[in-house]
């Protein structure tokens, strides 16, 4: 357990960026392993793996490459999600920034897998560079003949990779809503199974479509180069591999940490120097949609999609960011509300309405104004969303106010009845800046 | 498959039907068509899904967005067991499968929807005494029975400008907007426009147009009707009325010959609004805005209330008794050396006593409802070849095309509602379209804006472009290989008219010609010829080559040559030509037609002319020769509802009753003939034409017609064999087409001989 570098393998290799120093370190050999074996073969093999969706909901990655129709009368698509908008996640940006041909050869693995013709990279607006480097990595993959025509020799194996760059909003890297926005509509969620088709039969131009995030490609090409076993060996029983976990806050050494699976939250937090500037108070492991945990539940935890599940909190993108005994949660939950109000997309009532209720009442509460019930609703605010919105986006808007009430109510209690921070005038004000440096990247 | 139609999502209404499943509602067990969605499902055992954004006719793909759906549903196991799915889901979008349980009165449901009603009252006004729609309002009545006593919100609410225009008819109170989508999508998926749109995002998100211009569309009145809301308004009806005041009568708009059905709703015997009333044949659910806000000339104060008789020039005001001595004096006299134009926009029983009242008491058979510029009778055409007058489809069929041929017509601003299903075809049903017109249509929307081909050819070279089309057919053997028809002739006619010589004569590009032709081989395929083929000198010719194009594809039966006056159809029907009787039976003397009438009163040689409900100085292609005629007449009547340019030179001026004040018939474009009733009444000195004509022919011979709208139509149906067997009664809600077996068709190839134009 703990640091296991798989991707970031090579990370501190210089010049890891250009091609032949990426074939040199064993690039592109995954994607030539793949194309020696049947289609089916290279799916089983992400089957063996036993790899799940890094993009924080934590799906079986094979079942999607497995559902695609095997008939091609109509083309497939590959999409790579990067539209990387989690509050406290920036391990795409890394990647992409130092390891665009791992995704790029990802991404070709699973062009070949499912028969695509065609994948997009959908980068989110504010990551100019790591777009520049990916743009980079195409064109010189394209050059030595892994895109384009007849890939590696292979007649038929005609397979494009394209670049769109969003627009600058959150709700984007919600697959369905990513869609719309790669067809150049609104960036609006679009109809989920049951209610639709999976994206898998009917994506985008209503055609099979794959969507799988950055990391999860990087996983596959590291895997069809060392072989699905390799991966399957390491992490827990039913989280498997490595997971890069992006570490902001109050500690020592905020960086991206990739660590096998079922590391215990402490042992990251030691990796990363520490807590500074007090004692540990609370984590949020993974991104800011999901709970908050107080210090002690931190010591139960370990960073796999179970475990954290059990103790009511989520692995999600791995946006991991902890805070010190001088934060004031109920600044931060304000903080928080007013990302998911600014970042609704406005289409179903719950999500429209409610996040911008809930920010007003975190408001209030902070600006002195609080009142006797409003702890209960906010939770039934928060009941009223969770669940009933188009998409996720109103579930992450409530969890984690209603997991900060369950964590830290007394805290919510003291600013009602003495209208101040219950930390004390010290307190850390949860401005953009300290709670995550990528905040302010997020527009005004 | 770059094609962006989300043929997916096509509305549940009038979807093909598939297999039916068993699924269970609230515990009751019922057989559903498979994905259907819950609520038309819950509907048929009786239980009501409250909802705002859902819509039939609406594609699914922006709906589900106002959550006021939302039910309990289990879906059964591999076993068999059902389990319950851990949220609810929104029954508006959700397909029924075998075997599905749906929940919707459960108490997480209803706290749900109490929740979904807190959260859209929160930034609504709640300033229901004041707004139009209080009273009919979905938002009030599922807050009724649905919603929370009391609202928790005690912040500020959002703030817009009140009454913000949006459109030239509609006006928007943002504030009440609760963001359903419903009049963004009707601009995207029925009128094609798609000029509503929402802009910013989140609380702060709005419904808007692009860049704040005007949403200009033929068809904005809808959204009035669509917004569950008192967001969008109309401006004339604004602060005029409150629902609950208001008297409804069912009734046809008389704006064009589509025939919509509507309701008029009126207040103190004034016309206060017009609304859309349903019926899946001809309208819809729609209206355009010309039959929406065109009907305010029925309460204008401008109406004529007495007869008004011009001495030295000037109007002075007679009563009823006077008129009608003048009248029978003048007419007595003139004998059948008088005229009667008009009738496309009365009744049928109008037009019915009008030519009985000529031919019977006046013995004159010059007589015409036809006042466009072409008036010879295209019963020869299309009667004999086809069997069919006007349209060989009815407005319902146009959606079921596989390709959609419009030549000549503006076609959404001609025939609004034809326009829809065309556009229903397009998008919901996978049809292409092709369009051709000499002058590009600009005005929004329009077919150019969807059709796959459009081809702007230079006025005139109409046969040239079907000869080509014709040629593609041909060559690249496109056409069906089973027609009773002999084509060889044709197929040598048009053998000459490659679409490179084709385009050289049309100024369309040969590739568009190829093009269009490969789009109209997918059959069925419909043609709609409008005003620029209907009025063209060469009508005759160009109907000729439009019939062999269709019995050439197999689609003899789907000609539409429609007419375009809310009852050209019916006036002809009723007889009122020259040279047909009721039910067209040909005449051994016929009379004059209009131009013959109008050429010869300028000559002098007619007495009197009697005009009915037409605005012919106004709309004549030749109005000087329509002033001439009137001026030389010595006595001319016309009976008006105001007093228009064409009254104006009447020597008597008679108050008619408008379609609001009159019980009676239309009988639209596609023969379909639907009952009006009275609505109110302005004035007892304001009457129907048919009554004029009744009184009238009493008084010069005693004759004794009938005297109600219900027995004028017993005689129709006696002496117009399609309208054999009806009564006003019988016609019911929405309409009967008349049936076509009476009228045997030949089938015949005309040649069409296209005579180059001299160019200078």
């Amino acid at each position: 357990m703990g640091i296991l570098n798989l991707l970031f393998a090579n990370r501190e290799v210089p010049n890891i960026e250009d091609i032949d120093v990426y074939e040199k370190h064993g690039g592109y050999a995954g994607l030539r392993k793949a194309v020696g074996m049947e289609r089916q073969a290279v799916i089983d093999d992400v089957k063996l793996s036993g790899l799940r969706g890094r993009g924080g909901a934590g799906f079986p990655t094979w079942i999607k490459w497995n559902g695609l129709p095997k008939n091609y009368d109509i083309p497939h698509y590959v999409i790579c999600n990067a539209d990387e908008g989690e509050p406290g996640t920036y391990k795409d940006r890394e990647l992409m920034l130092k390891l665009a041909h791992t995704l790029v050869e990802g991404m070709i693995v699973a062009g070949y897998a499912t028969s695509s013709t065609a994948g997009y990279v959908y980068i989110r607006g504010e990551y100019v560079e790591p777009a520049w480097q990916v743009r980079k990595a195409i064109d010189q993959a394209y050059k030595k003949g892994y895109l384009g025509k007849n890939i590696l020799g292979i007649e038929g194996f005609n397979y494009d990779l394209y670049i769109h760059l969003g627009a600058g909003s959150y709700e984007c890297g919600e697959e369905s809503a990513l869609m719309s926005s790669l067809m150049g509509e609104r960036g609006n969620p679009r109809l989920k199974f049951p209610h639709a088709p999976l994206p898998t039969v009917s994506g985008v131009w209503q055609s099979p479509t794959l969507i799988n995030n950055v990391e999860t490609y990087c996983a596959a090409a590291w895997m069809l180069a060392n072989g699905g076993e390799a991966y399957a060996k390491l992490g827990t029983e039913r989280s498997k591999g490595t997971k890069i976990i992006s570490v902001s806050g109050h500690v020592h050494k905020p960086a991206n940490y990739e660590i096998e699976m079922g590391t215990p939250l402490l042992e990251l937090l030691e990796t990363a120097g520490g807590i500074k500037g007090g004692k540990l108070k609370a984590v949020i492991p993974g991104g800011s949609s999901v709970q908050i945990m107080t210090a002690e539940q931190c010591t139960k935890i370990n960073l796999d999609y179970e475990s954290c599940a059990a103790n009511g909190t989520l692995l999600g993108s791995g946006g991991f960011m902890a805070f010190n005994d001088r934060t004031d949660v109920v600044l931060l939950m304000k903080r928080t509300a007013e990302f998911y109000m600014h970042e609704s997309c406005g289409k179903c009532t719950p999500c429209r309405e409610g996040t911008r209720w809930i920010y007003k009442i975190m408001d209030r509460i902070t600006s002195g104004n609080g009142q006797k019930d409003d702890i209960e609703l906010l939770l039934d605010v928060c009941s009223q969303i969770d669940g009933r919105s188009y998409c996720g986006l109103g579930d992450a808007a409530a969890w984690p106010i209603v997991g900060a009430i369950k964590a830290f109510r007394e805290e919510f209690e003291y600013w009602i009845e003495y209208k101040r921070s219950p930390v004390g005038k010290d307190a850390v004000p949860p401005s953009p800046e300290v709670v995550n440096p990528l905040l302010t990247l997020t527009p005004a | 498959m770059s094609d962006n139609r989300l043929t997916q999502t096509e509305p549940s209404l009038n979807a093909p039907v598939a297999d039916l499943v068993n699924i269970k509602i609230n515990g009751l067990d019922v057989q559903v068509p498979k994905n259907e969605n819950l609520i038309e499902s819950a509907r048929r055992v009786g239980v009501d899904v409250p909802y705002f954004c859902y819509h039939p006719r609406l594609s699914k793909g922006d709906a589900a967005n106002c959550r006021m759906c939302l039910v309990e549903v289990g879906m059964p196991g591999p076993d068999g067991t059902v389990r319950m799915m851990p949220k609810p889901q929104a029954a508006c979008t959700m397909p029924a499968a075998e075997g599905m349980v749906v929940l919707t009165e459960t108490p997480k449901i209803v706290k749900d929807r109490k929740g979904v009603l807190e959260f859209l009252l929160i930034n609504h006004p709640l300033d229901c005494p004041i707004c139009d729609r209080g009273g009919e309002c979905p938002l009030q009545n599922n807050t009724l029975f649905y919603g929370p006593p009391t609202s928790r919100y005690i912040e500020e609410k959002r703030h817009f400008p009140k009454a913000y225009p949006i459109a030239e008819n509609v006006v928007f109170d943002r504030e009440r907007c609760i963001h359903c989508a419903r009049c963004t999508r009707f601009t995207e998926d029925i009128s094609g426009d798609a000029q509503l749109g929402f802009l910013k995002r989140g609380a702060d998100m709005e419904v808007n147009t692009f860049a704040d211009t005007q949403y200009q569309s033929k068809f904005s009145g809808n959204v009035i009707e669509l917004c569950p809301v008192g967001a969008l308004l109309s401006k004339s009806y604004r602060f005029k009325a409150r629902p609950w005041d208001l008297h409804s009568q069912k009734s046809i708009c008389t704006r064009c010959s589509n025939g919509c059905n509507i309701k008029i709703d009126f207040r103190q015997d004034k016309l206060l609004r017009v609304n859309a009333r349903l019926n899946e044949d001809v309208n819809e659910e729609w209206t355009c805005d010309r039959g929406k806000f065109g009907h305010d000339y029925v309460s204008s104060d401008d109406r004529l209330t007495t007869p008004l008789l011009k001495s030295n020039g000037v109007f002075s005001p007679i009563s009823w008794t006077q008129a009608y001595s003048l009248l029978a004096e003048k007419l007595k006299a003139a004998g059948a050396n008088s005229a009667g134009i008009g009738g496309a926009h009365l009744t049928n029983e109008d037009n019915f006593q009008f030519q009985k009242f000529f031919r019977k008491t006046l013995g004159s058979s010059n007589l015409d409802s036809r006042t466009g510029r072409y008036q010879q009778s295209e019963t020869a055409l299309l009667a004999d070849r086809f069997g069919y007058h006007g349209m060989g489809n009815s407005i319902a069929q146009l959606q079921d095309m596989k390709s959609i041929f419009v030549i000549g017509s503006a076609l959404a601003d001609e025939l609004p509602i034809i326009f829809l299903r065309v556009r229903k075809a397009y998008r919901f049903r996978g049809a292409s379209v092709v369009s051709a017109i000499s002058v590009k249509d600009t005005a929004s929307p329009n077919v150019g804006d969807f059709a796959s081909v459009e081809m702007i050819y230079r006025h005139g070279a109409e046969i040239p472009l079907l000869n080509g089309i014709l040629n593609v057919l041909f060559t690249e053997n496109l056409l069906p290989a089973n027609t009773s028809v002999d084509l060889k002739g044709l197929q040598q006619s048009v053998t000459e008219w490659t679409p490179a010589k084709a385009a050289a004569e049309t100024g369309v590009a040969a590739e568009l010609i190829t093009e269009a032709a490969r789009a109209l081989a997918k059959g069925p395929m419909a043609l709609i010829a409008g005003k620029e083929i209907r009025e063209h000198p060469h009508f005759e010719t160009i109907a000729a080559a439009l019939g062999n194009l269709m019995l050439a594809t197999g689609n003899s039966d789907n000609l539409n040559i429609p007419e375009l006056d809310v009852n050209s159809q019916g006036a002809k029907d009723m007889g009122m030509l020259p040279n047909y009787g009721p039910g067209y039976t040909p005449l051994n003397s016929p009379g004059k037609n209009t131009q013959q009438i109008l050429e010869s009163a300028a000559r002098g040689e007619l007495q009197t002319i009697w005009i009915a409900g037409d605005q012919l100085v106004e709309h004549y292609h030749d109005p000087a020769l329509v002033q001439n005629a009137l001026y030389k007449c010595p006595f001319v009547v016309v009976s008006e509802l105001t007093m228009t340019e064409t009254a104006s030179l009447a020597d008597l001026v008679l108050p008619a009753a408008s379609f609001a004040e009159k019980e009676g018939s239309f009988t639209n474009c596609e023969r379909r003939i639907q009952r009006i009733d009275k609505a109110f009444e302005i004035s007892r000195d304001i009457k129907a034409d048919w009554l004029i004509f009744s009184e009238l022919a009493a008084m010069i011979d005693g004759s004794l017609m009938p005297f109600s709208a219900s027995d004028i139509f017993k005689e129709i149906s006696e002496t117009v064999t399609p309208y054999a067997g009806l009564t006003l009664k019988s016609l019911g809600e929405s309409g009967t087409r008349w049936n076509l077996s009476s009228i045997s068709k030949s089938n015949k190839i005309f040649t069409a001989i296209y005579t180059p134009p001299v160019r200078s």
